[in-house]
Protein backbone atom coordinates (compact mmCIF):
# COMPACT_ATOMS: atom_id res chain seq x y z
CA UNK A 1 0.00 0.00 0.00
CA UNK A 2 2.75 2.40 1.04
CA UNK A 3 4.52 1.65 -2.13
CA UNK A 4 1.40 2.18 -4.60
CA UNK A 5 1.02 5.97 -2.12
CA UNK A 6 4.64 6.39 -2.61
CA UNK A 7 4.65 5.81 -6.62
CA UNK A 8 1.30 7.42 -7.06
CA UNK A 9 3.11 10.62 -5.31
CA UNK A 10 6.36 11.05 -7.25
CA UNK A 11 4.19 10.76 -10.63
CA UNK A 12 2.19 13.50 -9.02
CA UNK A 13 5.49 15.43 -8.06
CA UNK A 14 6.89 14.05 -11.72
CA UNK A 15 4.00 16.24 -13.29
CA UNK A 16 3.81 19.59 -11.50
CA UNK A 17 8.29 19.50 -12.53
CA UNK A 18 6.80 19.08 -15.91
CA UNK A 19 5.00 21.94 -16.18
CA UNK A 20 7.34 24.35 -14.06
CA UNK A 21 10.08 23.54 -16.32
CA UNK A 22 8.17 23.80 -19.26
CA UNK A 23 6.90 27.07 -17.96
CA UNK A 24 10.46 28.06 -17.43
CA UNK A 25 11.71 26.93 -20.20
CA UNK A 26 8.95 29.07 -22.32
CA UNK A 27 10.35 32.29 -20.15
CA UNK A 28 13.69 32.05 -21.30
CA UNK A 29 12.57 32.35 -24.36
CA UNK A 30 11.33 35.79 -23.92
CA UNK A 31 8.42 36.18 -26.09
CA UNK A 32 7.77 39.57 -27.67
CA UNK A 33 6.47 41.48 -23.91
CA UNK A 34 4.42 44.00 -25.36
CA UNK A 35 3.83 45.05 -21.83
CA UNK A 36 7.50 45.61 -21.36
CA UNK A 37 7.72 48.18 -24.44
CA UNK A 38 7.37 52.16 -23.50
CA UNK A 39 3.77 54.02 -24.66
CA UNK A 40 6.16 55.23 -27.40
CA UNK A 41 7.76 51.77 -28.58
CA UNK A 42 4.44 50.48 -28.63
CA UNK A 43 2.91 53.47 -30.56
CA UNK A 44 5.91 52.78 -33.04
CA UNK A 45 4.88 49.23 -33.46
CA UNK A 46 1.36 49.59 -34.01
CA UNK A 47 2.31 52.48 -36.27
CA UNK A 48 4.81 50.52 -38.22
CA UNK A 49 2.22 46.97 -37.94
CA UNK A 50 -0.39 49.11 -39.14
CA UNK A 51 1.25 50.40 -42.36
CA UNK A 52 2.35 47.12 -43.02
CA UNK A 53 -0.88 45.82 -42.60
CA UNK A 54 -2.03 48.63 -45.27
CA UNK A 55 0.45 47.27 -47.71
CA UNK A 56 -0.25 44.03 -47.37
CA UNK A 57 -3.96 45.20 -48.11
CA UNK A 58 -2.84 46.44 -51.37
CA UNK A 59 -0.95 43.44 -52.34
CA UNK A 60 -3.79 41.14 -52.06
CA UNK A 61 -6.23 43.36 -53.30
CA UNK A 62 -4.06 43.72 -56.59
CA UNK A 63 -3.42 39.54 -56.24
CA UNK A 64 -7.16 39.34 -56.42
CA UNK A 65 -7.61 41.58 -59.88
CA UNK A 66 -4.50 39.54 -61.26
CA UNK A 67 -6.90 36.37 -60.07
CA UNK A 68 -9.87 38.02 -62.06
CA UNK A 69 -8.20 38.93 -64.58
CA UNK A 70 -7.23 35.37 -64.90
CA UNK A 71 -10.24 34.17 -65.03
CA UNK A 72 -11.73 36.35 -67.56
CA UNK A 73 -9.38 35.16 -70.22
CA UNK A 74 -9.88 31.56 -69.27
CA UNK A 75 -13.35 31.85 -69.99
CA UNK A 76 -13.02 33.86 -73.06
CA UNK A 77 -10.44 30.75 -74.17
CA UNK A 78 -7.54 33.95 -74.63
CA UNK A 79 -4.19 33.38 -73.90
CA UNK A 80 -2.98 35.52 -70.63
CA UNK A 81 0.46 35.49 -71.78
CA UNK A 82 0.09 39.16 -71.26
CA UNK A 83 -0.86 39.40 -67.72
CA UNK A 84 2.22 36.79 -66.88
CA UNK A 85 4.66 39.19 -68.47
CA UNK A 86 3.27 41.74 -66.00
CA UNK A 87 4.06 39.76 -63.44
CA UNK A 88 7.25 38.64 -64.97
CA UNK A 89 8.04 42.74 -65.14
CA UNK A 90 6.70 43.39 -61.33
CA UNK A 91 9.19 40.50 -59.73
CA UNK A 92 11.87 41.47 -61.56
CA UNK A 93 11.36 45.19 -60.42
CA UNK A 94 10.67 43.71 -56.80
CA UNK A 95 13.80 41.88 -56.70
CA UNK A 96 16.48 43.94 -58.17
CA UNK A 97 16.30 42.40 -61.26
CA UNK A 98 15.07 45.05 -63.43
CA UNK A 99 15.56 48.98 -63.75
CA UNK A 100 12.49 51.36 -61.38
CA UNK A 101 11.54 54.28 -62.02
CA UNK A 102 9.44 56.52 -59.21
CA UNK A 103 9.36 59.35 -56.14
CA UNK A 104 11.66 58.78 -53.72
CA UNK A 105 14.70 60.61 -52.48
CA UNK A 106 18.50 61.52 -53.73
CA UNK A 107 21.15 61.65 -51.33
CA UNK A 108 24.67 63.17 -51.74
CA UNK A 109 26.98 62.25 -49.71
CA UNK A 110 31.03 62.93 -49.48
CA UNK A 111 32.93 61.07 -46.28
CA UNK A 112 35.27 58.83 -45.17
CA UNK A 113 33.01 56.01 -44.74
CA UNK A 114 33.52 52.52 -43.75
CA UNK A 115 31.63 49.62 -45.47
CA UNK A 116 29.51 49.29 -41.65
CA UNK A 117 28.46 53.08 -42.15
CA UNK A 118 27.24 52.06 -45.64
CA UNK A 119 25.43 48.81 -44.68
CA UNK A 120 23.93 50.76 -41.80
CA UNK A 121 22.52 53.00 -44.03
CA UNK A 122 21.07 50.91 -46.45
CA UNK A 123 19.47 49.15 -43.87
CA UNK A 124 17.71 52.28 -42.59
CA UNK A 125 16.60 53.17 -45.87
CA UNK A 126 14.54 49.70 -45.89
CA UNK A 127 13.16 50.24 -42.80
CA UNK A 128 11.94 53.17 -44.22
CA UNK A 129 10.28 51.60 -46.81
CA UNK A 130 12.44 51.76 -49.44
CA UNK A 131 11.41 50.20 -52.24
CA UNK A 132 14.40 49.85 -54.56
CA UNK A 133 17.91 51.54 -53.99
CA UNK A 134 20.97 52.30 -55.82
CA UNK A 135 24.26 53.48 -54.64
CA UNK A 136 25.67 55.01 -57.80
CA UNK A 137 24.56 52.79 -60.60
CA UNK A 138 24.84 49.54 -58.49
CA UNK A 139 21.39 48.10 -57.51
CA UNK A 140 21.29 46.84 -53.84
CA UNK A 141 19.56 43.43 -53.76
CA UNK A 142 19.22 41.26 -50.86
CA UNK A 143 22.57 40.18 -51.27
CA UNK A 144 24.18 43.52 -51.65
CA UNK A 145 26.88 44.23 -48.81
CA UNK A 146 29.16 46.98 -48.80
CA UNK A 147 32.58 45.59 -47.91
CA UNK A 148 36.47 46.57 -48.26
CA UNK A 149 37.40 46.03 -51.75
CA UNK A 150 41.31 46.34 -53.15
CA UNK A 151 41.73 49.67 -51.92
CA UNK A 152 37.51 50.87 -51.90
CA UNK A 153 34.62 50.26 -50.67
CA UNK A 154 32.88 48.07 -53.31
CA UNK A 155 29.61 46.74 -53.58
CA UNK A 156 28.78 43.84 -55.43
CA UNK A 157 32.18 44.22 -56.71
CA UNK A 158 31.84 47.46 -57.87
CA UNK A 159 34.27 50.52 -55.82
CA UNK A 160 32.10 53.51 -53.94
CA UNK A 161 34.17 56.34 -53.98
CA UNK A 162 34.81 59.33 -51.35
CA UNK A 163 31.68 61.16 -52.79
CA UNK A 164 28.68 58.96 -53.44
CA UNK A 165 25.04 59.55 -54.09
CA UNK A 166 21.72 56.76 -53.26
CA UNK A 167 18.91 56.88 -55.20
CA UNK A 168 15.94 55.27 -53.08
CA UNK A 169 12.50 54.96 -54.59
CA UNK A 170 9.81 55.04 -51.60
CA UNK A 171 7.46 58.00 -50.06
CA UNK A 172 9.34 61.02 -50.44
CA UNK A 173 8.18 62.23 -46.83
CA UNK A 174 8.78 58.80 -45.42
CA UNK A 175 12.16 58.53 -46.51
CA UNK A 176 13.08 62.47 -45.72
CA UNK A 177 11.91 62.48 -42.14
CA UNK A 178 13.42 58.86 -41.22
CA UNK A 179 16.16 59.29 -42.39
CA UNK A 180 16.83 62.84 -40.82
CA UNK A 181 14.82 62.58 -37.81
CA UNK A 182 16.55 63.45 -34.55
CA UNK A 183 18.78 60.45 -33.12
CA UNK A 184 17.79 59.09 -36.52
CA UNK A 185 20.95 57.39 -38.65
CA UNK A 186 22.60 60.75 -39.88
CA UNK A 187 22.94 62.12 -36.27
CA UNK A 188 24.28 58.88 -35.42
CA UNK A 189 26.82 59.12 -38.64
CA UNK A 190 27.58 62.51 -38.25
CA UNK A 191 28.49 62.35 -34.86
CA UNK A 192 31.24 58.57 -35.86
CA UNK A 193 32.24 60.00 -39.40
CA UNK A 194 33.00 63.07 -40.95
CA UNK A 195 30.87 63.56 -43.93
CA UNK A 196 28.51 65.86 -45.61
CA UNK A 197 25.25 64.76 -46.27
CA UNK A 198 22.33 66.82 -48.85
CA UNK A 199 19.10 64.50 -49.34
CA UNK A 200 16.47 65.91 -51.54
CA UNK A 201 13.12 64.80 -52.48
CA UNK A 202 12.41 63.79 -56.16
CA UNK A 203 9.44 63.11 -58.04
CA UNK A 204 11.25 61.47 -60.83
CA UNK A 205 13.98 58.77 -59.93
CA UNK A 206 15.66 56.44 -61.78
CA UNK A 207 16.95 52.74 -60.34
CA UNK A 208 18.63 50.41 -62.20
CA UNK A 209 18.64 47.00 -62.60
CA UNK A 210 21.61 44.93 -60.97
CA UNK A 211 24.23 43.54 -62.95
CA UNK A 212 24.66 40.69 -60.57
CA UNK A 213 23.84 37.11 -62.26
CA UNK A 214 21.34 36.58 -58.64
CA UNK A 215 20.77 33.44 -60.24
CA UNK A 216 21.94 30.81 -56.92
CA UNK A 217 25.18 28.01 -57.67
CA UNK A 218 23.71 25.96 -54.93
CA UNK A 219 20.54 26.76 -53.57
CA UNK A 220 17.86 24.15 -55.37
CA UNK A 221 14.05 25.37 -55.91
CA UNK A 222 11.63 23.34 -53.56
CA UNK A 223 9.81 20.69 -55.90
CA UNK B 1 -1.49 -22.23 3.35
CA UNK B 2 -0.60 -18.73 4.83
CA UNK B 3 1.32 -16.38 2.59
CA UNK B 4 4.15 -14.84 4.01
CA UNK B 5 4.48 -11.10 3.50
CA UNK B 6 7.82 -10.03 2.59
CA UNK B 7 9.96 -8.79 5.03
CA UNK B 8 10.04 -4.92 4.61
CA UNK B 9 13.43 -3.27 4.35
CA UNK B 10 13.82 -0.81 7.20
CA UNK B 11 14.74 1.61 5.04
CA UNK B 12 11.86 1.57 2.24
CA UNK B 13 10.10 4.22 3.69
CA UNK B 14 12.84 6.73 4.36
CA UNK B 15 13.45 5.76 0.67
CA UNK B 16 10.60 7.08 -1.03
CA UNK B 17 10.11 10.08 1.66
CA UNK B 18 14.15 10.76 0.48
CA UNK B 19 12.96 10.91 -3.45
CA UNK B 20 9.67 13.08 -2.52
CA UNK B 21 12.15 15.72 -0.30
CA UNK B 22 13.90 15.45 -3.21
CA UNK B 23 11.32 15.97 -5.81
CA UNK B 24 9.69 18.45 -3.39
CA UNK B 25 12.63 20.39 -3.04
CA UNK B 26 13.05 20.61 -7.06
CA UNK B 27 9.81 21.84 -6.99
CA UNK B 28 10.62 24.60 -5.08
CA UNK B 29 13.63 26.01 -7.14
CA UNK B 30 11.89 25.62 -10.44
CA UNK B 31 9.24 27.50 -8.93
CA UNK B 32 11.09 29.76 -6.98
CA UNK B 33 13.14 30.32 -10.32
CA UNK B 34 9.74 30.86 -12.03
CA UNK B 35 8.18 33.61 -10.08
CA UNK B 36 11.28 35.16 -10.24
CA UNK B 37 11.37 35.44 -13.13
CA UNK B 38 7.55 36.62 -13.84
CA UNK B 39 8.34 39.07 -10.74
CA UNK B 40 10.77 40.73 -13.18
CA UNK B 41 9.13 41.08 -16.09
CA UNK B 42 6.68 42.44 -14.28
CA UNK B 43 5.94 45.93 -15.24
CA UNK B 44 3.60 48.97 -14.56
CA UNK B 45 1.23 49.15 -17.12
CA UNK B 46 -0.74 52.50 -17.60
CA UNK B 47 -4.36 52.30 -19.42
CA UNK B 48 -2.89 53.60 -22.71
CA UNK B 49 -0.22 51.33 -23.03
CA UNK B 50 -3.04 48.96 -22.52
CA UNK B 51 -4.46 49.82 -25.12
CA UNK B 52 -1.75 50.07 -27.48
CA UNK B 53 -0.94 45.99 -26.86
CA UNK B 54 -4.38 45.46 -27.78
CA UNK B 55 -3.50 47.24 -30.59
CA UNK B 56 -0.69 45.52 -31.49
CA UNK B 57 -2.02 42.22 -30.86
CA UNK B 58 -4.84 42.83 -33.39
CA UNK B 59 -2.64 44.00 -35.99
CA UNK B 60 -0.24 41.14 -35.51
CA UNK B 61 -3.49 38.92 -36.14
CA UNK B 62 -4.47 40.86 -38.81
CA UNK B 63 -0.85 40.62 -40.27
CA UNK B 64 -1.16 36.50 -40.24
CA UNK B 65 -4.23 36.95 -42.05
CA UNK B 66 -3.26 38.96 -44.72
CA UNK B 67 0.06 36.59 -45.44
CA UNK B 68 -2.55 33.55 -45.17
CA UNK B 69 -4.33 34.59 -47.96
CA UNK B 70 -1.49 36.71 -49.88
CA UNK B 71 0.20 32.80 -49.97
CA UNK B 72 -3.06 31.61 -51.22
CA UNK B 73 -4.06 33.91 -53.90
CA UNK B 74 -0.09 33.46 -55.39
CA UNK B 75 -0.34 29.20 -55.10
CA UNK B 76 -3.62 30.45 -57.47
CA UNK B 77 -1.72 32.89 -59.62
CA UNK B 78 1.21 30.38 -60.32
CA UNK B 79 -1.81 27.88 -61.18
CA UNK B 80 -3.07 30.26 -63.48
CA UNK B 81 0.15 30.84 -65.19
CA UNK B 82 0.94 27.17 -65.67
CA UNK B 83 -2.62 26.45 -67.60
CA UNK B 84 -2.55 29.24 -69.45
CA UNK B 85 -4.13 28.58 -73.35
CA UNK B 86 -1.53 30.40 -74.99
CA UNK B 87 1.37 29.15 -77.18
CA UNK B 88 2.98 26.12 -75.58
CA UNK B 89 6.38 27.70 -76.19
CA UNK B 90 5.99 30.99 -75.23
CA UNK B 91 4.27 29.63 -72.47
CA UNK B 92 6.92 27.36 -71.06
CA UNK B 93 9.48 30.07 -71.79
CA UNK B 94 7.72 32.61 -69.75
CA UNK B 95 7.08 29.82 -67.06
CA UNK B 96 10.81 29.18 -67.01
CA UNK B 97 11.85 33.01 -66.45
CA UNK B 98 9.01 33.58 -63.63
CA UNK B 99 10.25 30.26 -62.26
CA UNK B 100 14.01 31.69 -62.67
CA UNK B 101 12.94 35.04 -61.21
CA UNK B 102 11.13 33.89 -58.51
CA UNK B 103 14.30 31.82 -57.63
CA UNK B 104 16.40 34.49 -57.59
CA UNK B 105 14.62 37.51 -55.43
CA UNK B 106 14.01 35.04 -53.16
CA UNK B 107 9.83 34.29 -53.43
CA UNK B 108 10.54 31.17 -53.96
CA UNK B 109 11.45 28.49 -51.17
CA UNK B 110 14.72 26.99 -51.84
CA UNK B 111 16.96 23.74 -50.18
CA UNK B 112 20.42 23.45 -50.23
CA UNK B 113 24.10 22.69 -47.77
CA UNK B 114 24.34 25.52 -45.50
CA UNK B 115 24.64 27.09 -41.84
CA UNK B 116 22.41 27.22 -38.94
CA UNK B 117 23.01 30.07 -36.49
CA UNK B 118 21.38 30.62 -32.82
CA UNK B 119 21.80 33.72 -31.08
CA UNK B 120 19.75 34.04 -27.65
CA UNK B 121 19.64 36.41 -24.68
CA UNK B 122 22.20 36.10 -21.86
CA UNK B 123 21.34 33.70 -18.82
CA UNK B 124 23.50 35.70 -16.40
CA UNK B 125 21.77 37.91 -13.96
CA UNK B 126 22.00 41.59 -14.68
CA UNK B 127 24.12 43.52 -12.43
CA UNK B 128 23.18 46.03 -10.60
CA UNK B 129 23.34 49.26 -11.89
CA UNK B 130 23.82 47.74 -15.36
CA UNK B 131 21.22 48.18 -18.38
CA UNK B 132 18.97 44.85 -19.35
CA UNK B 133 18.78 45.67 -22.66
CA UNK B 134 22.94 44.95 -22.93
CA UNK B 135 21.84 41.19 -21.71
CA UNK B 136 19.23 40.69 -24.80
CA UNK B 137 20.27 40.53 -28.59
CA UNK B 138 19.62 43.58 -30.29
CA UNK B 139 18.81 44.39 -33.92
CA UNK B 140 22.39 45.09 -34.54
CA UNK B 141 23.24 41.69 -33.36
CA UNK B 142 20.80 40.55 -36.01
CA UNK B 143 21.85 42.79 -38.97
CA UNK B 144 25.73 42.28 -38.35
CA UNK B 145 25.13 38.51 -38.50
CA UNK B 146 23.00 38.83 -41.84
CA UNK B 147 25.60 41.40 -43.38
CA UNK B 148 28.50 38.92 -42.46
CA UNK B 149 26.16 35.92 -43.85
CA UNK B 150 25.80 37.72 -47.24
CA UNK B 151 29.38 39.07 -47.84
CA UNK B 152 30.57 34.82 -46.88
CA UNK B 153 28.51 33.97 -49.99
CA UNK B 154 24.86 32.92 -48.89
CA UNK B 155 22.98 32.36 -51.71
CA UNK B 156 19.62 32.12 -49.13
CA UNK B 157 18.71 33.72 -45.57
CA UNK B 158 15.78 33.13 -43.43
CA UNK B 159 15.63 34.19 -39.47
CA UNK B 160 12.76 32.94 -37.43
CA UNK B 161 12.14 33.52 -33.37
CA UNK B 162 11.39 31.43 -30.47
CA UNK B 163 11.57 28.28 -29.64
CA UNK B 164 9.14 26.21 -31.33
CA UNK B 165 6.08 28.20 -31.77
CA UNK B 166 5.46 31.72 -33.22
CA UNK B 167 5.48 32.95 -36.84
CA UNK B 168 7.19 30.84 -39.62
CA UNK B 169 10.73 31.58 -40.70
CA UNK B 170 11.09 34.75 -42.62
CA UNK B 171 12.82 35.22 -46.13
CA UNK B 172 15.22 38.03 -46.59
CA UNK B 173 14.84 39.36 -49.80
CA UNK B 174 15.18 42.82 -51.59
CA UNK B 175 13.22 45.45 -49.15
CA UNK B 176 13.71 43.52 -46.09
CA UNK B 177 13.51 45.63 -43.42
CA UNK B 178 15.36 44.16 -39.67
CA UNK B 179 13.96 46.73 -37.09
CA UNK B 180 13.87 47.25 -33.56
CA UNK B 181 11.34 48.20 -31.25
CA UNK B 182 12.26 48.34 -27.95
CA UNK B 183 13.61 44.93 -26.91
CA UNK B 184 10.96 43.52 -29.84
CA UNK B 185 12.84 42.99 -33.30
CA UNK B 186 10.60 43.11 -36.06
CA UNK B 187 11.80 41.15 -39.39
CA UNK B 188 10.28 41.76 -42.88
CA UNK B 189 7.38 43.62 -40.05
CA UNK B 190 7.29 40.61 -38.82
CA UNK B 191 7.45 40.64 -34.72
CA UNK B 192 10.08 37.98 -33.64
CA UNK B 193 11.32 36.87 -30.46
CA UNK B 194 14.28 34.76 -29.17
CA UNK B 195 16.08 32.57 -29.62
CA UNK B 196 16.55 33.37 -32.90
CA UNK B 197 17.33 31.29 -35.49
CA UNK B 198 19.35 32.19 -38.92
CA UNK B 199 19.58 29.63 -41.55
CA UNK B 200 21.55 30.19 -44.40
CA UNK B 201 22.02 28.10 -47.85
CA UNK B 202 25.55 28.62 -49.25
CA UNK B 203 28.20 26.66 -50.95
CA UNK B 204 30.60 24.74 -48.76
CA UNK B 205 32.47 26.42 -46.30
CA UNK B 206 29.81 29.00 -45.53
CA UNK B 207 30.51 28.71 -41.87
CA UNK B 208 33.87 28.97 -41.78
CA UNK B 209 33.93 31.82 -44.36
CA UNK B 210 31.16 33.32 -41.99
CA UNK B 211 33.16 32.98 -38.77
CA UNK B 212 36.14 34.36 -40.57
CA UNK B 213 34.41 37.31 -41.19
CA UNK B 214 35.59 39.29 -38.28
CA UNK B 215 34.88 42.90 -40.21
CA UNK B 216 31.44 42.71 -40.13
CA UNK B 217 30.83 40.48 -36.74
CA UNK B 218 33.46 42.63 -33.95
CA UNK B 219 29.90 44.30 -32.14
CA UNK B 220 28.20 41.25 -32.03
CA UNK B 221 31.43 39.09 -31.08
CA UNK B 222 32.15 41.56 -28.34
CA UNK B 223 28.72 41.68 -27.04
CA UNK B 224 28.82 37.75 -27.13
CA UNK B 225 31.95 38.10 -24.71
CA UNK B 226 31.15 40.35 -22.14
CA UNK B 227 27.19 40.03 -21.78
CA UNK B 228 27.45 36.36 -22.08
CA UNK B 229 24.67 36.03 -25.35
CA UNK B 230 24.24 32.76 -26.27
CA UNK B 231 25.27 31.75 -29.58
CA UNK B 232 25.79 28.82 -31.64
CA UNK B 233 26.68 27.71 -35.57
CA UNK B 234 26.12 24.22 -37.08
CA UNK B 235 26.80 23.40 -40.91
CA UNK B 236 24.21 21.16 -42.31
CA UNK B 237 24.13 19.17 -45.64
CA UNK B 238 20.70 20.36 -46.40
CA UNK B 239 18.23 23.02 -45.20
CA UNK B 240 14.75 24.56 -46.82
CA UNK B 241 14.28 27.72 -46.45
CA UNK B 242 10.87 29.10 -47.33
CA UNK B 243 9.77 31.31 -50.00
CA UNK B 244 9.07 35.49 -48.81
CA UNK B 245 4.81 35.76 -48.51
CA UNK B 246 4.04 39.37 -48.26
CA UNK B 247 3.67 42.49 -50.38
CA UNK B 248 5.96 42.53 -53.87
CA UNK B 249 3.69 45.33 -55.58
CA UNK B 250 5.57 48.50 -55.88
CA UNK B 251 3.65 51.32 -54.72
CA UNK B 252 5.77 54.75 -55.40
CA UNK B 253 7.52 53.13 -58.80
CA UNK B 254 7.12 50.72 -61.67
CA UNK B 255 9.62 48.48 -63.63
CA UNK B 256 10.83 50.86 -66.36
CA UNK B 257 10.29 48.75 -69.97
CA UNK B 258 13.11 47.07 -70.75
CA UNK B 259 14.75 49.39 -74.03
CA UNK B 260 13.93 47.54 -77.08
Amino acid sequence: MAARIAQLSLSAVAVIIGVLLVGQLRSQARPIELSTLSAQELSTLVETLSARNVELGDGLADLREQIRDYERAELQGQSALELSEEDLQRIAAFGGLAAVEGQGILMQIEGSFDPIAVNDLIHELRNAGAEAIAVDNVRITARSVAAFGTGAIEIDGVPISRAFEIRAIGSPDGLHAAIERPGGILTLLQQSIDAVFVVEERTNLLVPGTQRDLAPQVARPVE
Amino acid sequence: MTRRRPARSRFSRPQWAISIAAALAAIGFVGAAQWNSSLARQEFVTSAQRVLITQAEQQQLEQERLRDEIEEAETRVRSFQQRDEGSATALERLNQELAAARLSTGLAPVHGPGLVLEIADSQREVPVGESATNYIVLVDDLRDIVTALWASGAEAISVSGGLTEGPPAERLVASTSIYGAGSAILVNDVPLSPPYRIEAIGSDGLRDRFLANQGFLTRVERRIDVYSLQFASEARDDLTLPGFIGNTRLRWGAPLPEAE
